[in-house]
């Protein structure tokens, strides 16, 4: 049962690897920063560099909105199994769609369910639940959104250049942007291989603990830190390309400035809140900086359906999560027989999943292939010389059409 | 229930302030750049594109730090 749990958990931080490589390097790799194969792998190093260095995180890992201990619940192997199994199909669910959904999220409501149904609703800490989880998660967008738009209005304003005589527009050069943009979506992969490896850790040592392995009270041995390190930078390697295209050109067309701008306030805001004690999801911080810097840019347009379709999966993301992680331990509840059943049953969603998602793939080759194409050198597009171009293309279609009839006649 | 709404404020003022401050200055330096790229406006501009030049390159290097004090921050390993 243990090791079941184990194999299933580092399962869960290769969905978490690749459900979360849009947070860091959708940007980049939409302004063609850098190509994308690199990204990813820079991500999954920066990632597993990161789990390394920190395990503060994975040592709090419930952070006590499961009521366990003394007086509280009594933590089974079979209830983190099922809410894990619930936390693994919705994001996969969500990264068929290509939504990016907070995995933490899917982690909690997973566990929430199975604690539910394994030992009543008295066993969720609701205070801390709303505190950590809910309110945080309309906050982080919000501080997101409105520094990255005030950020990317302030890196417009402060390269905009006339000619004093004249005054035609110099060349601003804000292509500068796009090595900026490396480092700071570095700094978030490397912020957030600190943070999500940690929360594998640490329900594999929660569970090496309730299965009588481990001591209470002592952290994550090495080599659950390795494993988990691993399973992170593998799933931040195969990408999770949907969620990409979804991030990198789905929201907003992003521009470098607009990309170092959305990342520097993902960092900024990541850093502040995981230092002043307050965890934000990554994802959420993420696309709430992208929406903003597409606001900061005049003739940038927001695509707000795709925004709406993101904040219904951020709202269902918890629901969802701890109705399958209930309906897992409810399953795995009747016994051995039970859990077998749990675990066929997963095995095979995930398999339709994955064979579902083949019917029209998203690869490193066509996530964001119109600029994947032009390679590093994207020349940026006026906004006089695009309408100018499509128009021109109108005219010839439409010569095109009347010669046809000619040919007709 | 207690909720700390001040830690929120804490949070969001030091996000703004990080934010602008890094992207701040790094827009300066592209612009700073940007005006030593240009043909020398004329003689009396001799030494101008150096001078701009490597103000430009103070900017970089104060974003460089700035990323390197949150990686500071990142690794518990170097706090002591």
């Amino acid at each position: 049962m243990v090791a079941l749990v184990i194999a299933l958990a580092l399962f869960f931080d290769f969905t978490n690897g690749f459900h979360d490589t849009a947070n860091a390097m959708a940007t980049p790799i939409a302004t063609g920063a850098i190509k994308p194969k690199n990204a990813v792998a820079l991500a999954a190093v920066l990632n597993l560099v990161g789990a390394f260095l920190s395990t503060e995180v994975a040592k709090t890992i419930s952070g006590g909105i499961i009521r366990e201990g003394d007086g509280g619940i009594q933590i089974t192997p079979v209830m983190i199994f099922a809410g894990l199994l619930g936390a693994v199909i919705w994001n996969l669910i969500t990264w068929l769609l290509g939504l990016p959904s907070s995995s933490s999220h899917a982690l909690f409501g997973g566990l929430i369910g199975a604690a539910v149904v394994g030992a009543g609703f008295g066993a969720v800490d609701y205070s801390v639940l709303m505190s950590k989880v809910i309110l945080p998660a309309f906050i982080a967008p919000a501080i997101a959104l409105s520094v990255a738009y005030l950020a990317t209005k302030l890196a417009y304003s402060i390269t905009r250049r006339h000619d004093p005589d004249s005054g035609d527009k110099l060349p601003r050069k804000r292509g500068g942007f796009r090595y900026a943009q490396i480092f700071s979506s570095s700094l978030v992969a490397l912020a957030h291989g600190t943070n999500d490896a940690q929360k594998t850790m640490g329900v594999i040592t929660l569970v090496l603990i309730s299965g009588g392995f481990q001591t209470v009270g002592t952290g994550p041995v090495f080599w659950v830190v390795a494993a988990c390190a691993f399973a992170i930078a593998a799933g931040t390697y195969a990408g999770g390309w949907r969620i990409i295209r979804t991030m990198g050109t789905g929201l907003t067309d992003v521009k470098p400035a607009q990309g170092f701008a959305a990342e520097t306030s993902t960092a900024a805001a990541i850093l502040a809140s995981t230092h002043l004690g307050m965890a934000l999801s990554t994802t959420q911080v993420a696309s709430g900086s992208v929406i903003g810097s597409g606001l900061g840019r005049k003739g940038a347009e927001v695509r707000w359906g795709t925004a709406r379709r993101i904040a219904g999966g951020w709202l269902l993301t918890l629901p969802a999560a701890a109705v399958m992680g209930a309906a897992a331990a409810a399953v795995a509840a009747t016994g051995m027989i039970g859990v077998t059943v749990d675990a066929v049953l997963g095995l095979a969603i995930i398999l339709f999943i994955f064979l579902w998602s083949r019917r029209n793939r998203v690869g490193h080759d066509n996530a964001v292939s119109n600029i994947d194409n032009a390679g590093g050198a994207v020349r940026i597009k006026k906004g006089k010389s695009r309408s100018r171009s499509s128009a021109s293309a109108e005219a010839r279609k439409e010569n095109a059409r009347t010669k046809d009839k000619e040919h007709s006649k | 229930m207690s909720i700390d709404w001040f830690a929120y404020l804490v949070v969001a003022l030091v996000t703004l302030v990080a934010t602008l401050l890094v992207v701040g200055l790094y827009s300066t330096g592209v612009r700073l750049y940007a005006i030593s790229s240009d043909a020398g406006p004329g003689p009396a501009a001799q030494g101008r594109p150096t001078l701009v030049r490597a103000g430009a390159y103070a900017c970089f290097a104060l974003c460089a730090a700035a990323v390197l004090f949150g990686v500071y921050l990142i690794v518990p390993a170097l706090h002591f």
